[in-house]
């Protein structure tokens, strides 16, 4: 009977442990609780406080010492003595505060989300592999290997961070390892590859190549022209200079038009998201009022915690750079230095082009092309899922690139692969660009640097403490013929492959126009007399008129001015769209609700203001009315692209009897005027079942409730929600989960540089660190971080902590 | 007074142990104390139990209070109970229950 009684409880004692020291999943996942909870290593080391540190720590890899020092927004500020330390430096302090959030997005990039959270994340690991994400990766490490400045730089970052990862026993691991009961690996040089790529792939992957062959197949040439245009007549483009284009352009042989005539039946797992853009601009000494440049940058991205931008003060021999970095890319992104400011938007370039292939048969060994049979490559990628057998997916390259949709992944049909050619597959070396950024002296240094600039494509504004300012849009370009690139193309034939691209001197850039301002916002790019043919997913219709309304009527602008121009939340598409809309409303026949609907938006000042009700109604209007006149879009059974919201605005005004305002659905043929006057019985619908469950009047910020979600999934636990204006085509283009991701004011004074920046987190990527969110309202409220720019460590103000590394031998 | 004796020699020996070691050794810990106690099954249980959930609730309680909560307000979203004391019942029963096998081991 004892010893029955032993038996069990020991049992009982011993089967308890193992439960509590793995992570389970019982329809919704359990961490490993004793592990987990432990407070002597568990999740409670995690929690933080403001305590301030002086510390020294020696380090393998050093060559002399570090001195690095935390300001009050826990911003490090790195002094060092050589390249190398500076760099080791980088990538130590960043792995202390982000190294979760590096690890976790490099893993993304490189497909390999399964091994973390489990299967559910196949579908996007499969997704990756297909795009070739490594493979684009170890073409941006083998191009960094050939220069010396660039591999030292991303060999000492990996250093550091690998220095601060072997530091770590299982306390000190961030929270999220122990939530997920796992721990990081060592970090590898490719990894910088894979983040940079990983922006490739959010700013520039961007197609609607088979959606719009799609389109032509099922509404015809003429209609396709009139909904998706290649050029929306309006905006200012970024570079204006019509007839100053001098050079030789470079031709292709002309070629008879092919356009497809099929449906593609495949199933696109995402759309590049809404929302993703950016605002840039410089204003000249002319229009300030010190007489030096100032120059803004707000980059629009999803929104997360831990923040995309890391910001970093680098300070070592011909170097003293600040900005936003990358956590897991060396050097600073967008920023300044001593004698430059520069900043980034996304340039709207079509860089993917589909090609159908035709294989020899279902070993796909051998496709056609030119009449020849080539040899495909046979990639086989081995994805690990936690608690489950690894899945094993075969890839298949042509010389096009990968196929990424066949029968086994989101195709239908055995005979349909699709490969993709896409411009972050070639060799490039974006790193030595930053390099070279951040010790830029002026305005030719500056374009030395972009030459190096392969791709995702950006516009990069430019001002100097000289009192240039200038703007380039950086990437390679491939020369196209008319039309080309727009529609699915037939990959039997060499001849619509890209065959050349566009000279870097040859790309869209100016310097020092008369009107004394650059600026960029995602628009189209350049006048009509520039000699090559551009194409792209869709560009920016409303933001960058308001910018460069405002900055036209500026004067003796001060850097207040510029952040209060960031947080402008002024609604162009509504200002031109809303007195459209509210014209075809029979106000004879209106219920209470939509009377008192219709009168606030008739008051309406446009703006997206945190207590606007008129933005509300307005974005309710246009969200029942937009998927009702593209309802052919919404429920077609293959692939099709949405237009634009200024197409859709223009149509309404102009083509009021064209056939696509008739709801199929319904017997009755509508026109614009019904389809608008049932979106608006619809959206103040909307409105009134917002307010009964929400219990308050529908203001713009608790209406377009932004929110700011964890990386993870948006663990309700660590995320926020934040009261904040602005919309998508206002200068702050803040929607419900993207926005501006980094605002900065760089004003180039010859005295010194002066700057402030915010972003809508913290430094720290630690949930239970004071310096988690302490950003965020700053941000929301428009109010930005006046960054110390210091020389030498002795005059830093407000210190919080100060880090010395010293060479362990 | 035995009662109280074995819980604070409970609570030192397994503080001392997790300094070094992992969770788990706080189920060690009590086994070896009630081990030497000789008490009775349930008061031994009963010890390990306060014992363990005193010392993780503690260090829990000092750590929230040191850092204004930040954490805890976080885990208690998190988790389906109060943080602090999901923490003190799973080290409460982990001590719980390595105390019960070491006085039952005792008797054999």
């Amino acid at each position: 009977m004892k010893i029955f009684k032993f038996s069990i409880s020991a049992v009982i004692t011993i089967a308890l442990i193992y439960f509590l020291n793995n992570n389970w999943n019982f329809g919704s996942p359990i961490p490993a609780l004793g592990k987990f909870l432990d407070p002597f290593h568990g999740v409670w080391q995690n929690a933080e406080t403001k305590e301030k540190k002086t510390e020294k720590l020696k380090l393998d890899g050093l060559k002399a010492e570090v001195v690095i020092v935390y300001d009050s927004m826990m911003i490090p500020h790195i002094f060092a003595q050589n390249n190398e330390d500076l760099y080791f430096a980088q990538g130590y302090v960043t792995a202390s505060q982000r190294l979760w959030q590096m690890e976790f997005q490099t893993h993304a990039a490189a497909g390999r989300v399964s091994e973390i959270i489990g299967a559910a994340a196949l579908d996007f690991d499969r997704r990756q592999r297909r795009l070739g994400m490594v493979y684009a990766a170890e073409q941006a490490l083998e191009s960094a290997i050939e220069n010396p400045e660039a591999l030292a730089m991303v060999e000492s970052y990996g250093k550091g961070v690998n220095q601060y990862i072997e530091s770590l026993d299982y306390a000190d691991l961030p929270l999220e390892y122990k939530l997920l009961n796992y721990k990081p690996e060592p970090w590898t040089n490719v990894k910088f590859g894979l983040l940079l790529k990983y922006m490739a792939k959010t700013l520039n992957i961007g197609d609607k190549d088979l959606e719009m062959t799609n389109a032509l197949k099922l509404f015809g040439k003429d209609m396709v022209d009139l909904l998706w245009p290649d050029h929306e007549d309006i905006g200012d483009p970024i570079v204006d200079q019509a007839g100053k284009w001098k050079f030789k352009p470079i031709t292709l042989d002309s070629l008879p038009l092919a356009l497809p005539d099929e449906l593609v039946n495949i199933s696109p797992v995402e759309k590049p998201e809404k929302g993703v853009g950016s605002n840039n601009w410089a204003v000249s000494g002319m229009k300030t009022q010190t007489g030096s440049a100032i120059l803004c940058n707000d980059p629009h991205l999803t929104l997360n915690l831990p923040s995309i931008w890391h910001i970093i003060h680098l300070q070592g021999p011909g170097v003293n750079v600040m900005g936003a970095s990358l956590p897991g890319v060396p050097s600073v992104i967008s920023g300044f230095n001593d004698s430059i400011a520069w900043g980034v938007t996304n340039a709207q370039r079509d860089l993917v082009d589909w090609y159908k292939i035709q294989f020899k048969d279902e070993t796909r060994k051998e496709y056609l092309s030119d009449g020849q049979w080539k040899s495909s490559r046979k990639v086989i990628e081995e994805i690990k899922i936690k608690n489950g057998d690894s899945y094993f997916d075969t890839v298949t390259y042509t010389h096009h690139g990968p196929v990424l949709y066949d029968e086994s992944f989101h195709g239908d049909a055995e005979k349909n692969h699709y490969a993709f050619r896409w411009i972050a597959h070639d060799r490039s070396e974006e790193v030595l660009t930053f390099y070279k950024l951040n010790r830029a002296k002026n305005h030719k240094d500056y374009l030395e640097a972009l030459d190096h600039f392969v791709s995702p494509a950006q516009n990069f504004v430019f001002a100097s403490v000289n009192g240039d300012i200038a703007m380039r849009v950086q990437g390679k370009f491939p020369v196209r013929r008319k039309e080309e690139g727009k529609y699915l193309l037939d990959g039997t034939k060499t001849s619509t492959e890209w065959h050349a691209f566009i000279p870097n001197d040859q790309n869209v850039m100016y310097k020092n126009p008369a009107r004394g301002f650059v600026s960029s916002a995602n628009q189209y790019p350049v006048d009509d007399t520039y000699p090559y043919f551009i194409t792209s997913t869709s560009y920016e219709a409303y933001r960058n008129r308001r910018i460069n309304h405002l900055l036209s009527e500026m004067s003796e602008i001060t850097p207040r001015d510029m952040m209060e121009m960031q947080f402008d939340t002024y609604n162009l598409k509504a200002y031109e769209g809303l007195p459209v809309l509210l014209a075809m409303i029979d106000t004879t026949s209106l219920a209470p609700a939509q009377q008192a609907a219709f009168s606030i938006l008739k008051q309406w000042n446009f703006e997206n203001e945190i207590n606007s009700l008129g933005a509300s109604y307005f974005e309710a209007w246009w969200k029942s009315l937009f998927p009702l006149i593209w309802d052919e879009v919404k429920n077609s059974t293959v692939a099709l692209d949405y237009p634009t919201d200024y197409t859709t605005i223009k149509l309404i005004k102009e083509k009021p009897d064209l056939s696509f305002f008739d709801i199929v659905g319904t017997p009755e043929k509508e026109t614009a005027r019904e389809v608008v006057q049932l979106a608006f019985a619809k959206g103040v619908e909307a409105i009134e079942e917002w307010k009964n469950t929400k219990h308050m009047e529908p203001r713009w910020a608790d209406y377009k409730d932004t929110f700011i979600g964890h990386l993870l999934q948006g663990i309700p636990a660590f995320s926020h929600h934040v009261q904040h204006g602005g919309t998508g085509d206002a200068i702050n283009a803040s929607s419900r989960t993207h926005g501006p991701s980094w605002r900065m004011v760089v004003s180039l004074e010859k005295t010194k540089v002066k700057a402030w920046g915010v972003y809508p987190g913290g430094q720290s990527g630690n949930p239970g660190s004071p310096y988690y969110n302490n950003m965020l309202s700053l941000w929301s409220k428009g109010n930005y971080v006046p960054f110390q720019f210091e020389t030498v460590p002795g005059k830093m103000k407000d210190v919080s902590s100060t880090l010395t590394l010293i060479p362990a031998q | 007074m035995k009662f109280i004796i074995q819980l604070i020699f409970t609570i030192v020996i397994c503080l001392l142990l997790e300094l070094f070691f992992p969770w788990w050794t706080l189920a060690i810990g009590a086994f070896v104390v009630a081990f030497i106690f000789d008490n009775k099954g349930f008061p031994s249980f009963v010890i390990g139990f306060l014992a363990a959930a005193l010392l993780w609730t503690g260090l829990a309680g000092y750590t929230t209070f040191i850092t204004d909560g930040i954490l805890t307000t976080r885990l208690n979203q998190l988790l389906p109970i109060n943080s602090i004391l999901i923490t003190a019942l799973v080290g409460g029963l982990t001590g719980g229950f390595g105390a019960l096998t070491g006085s039952l081991f005792r008797k054999l």
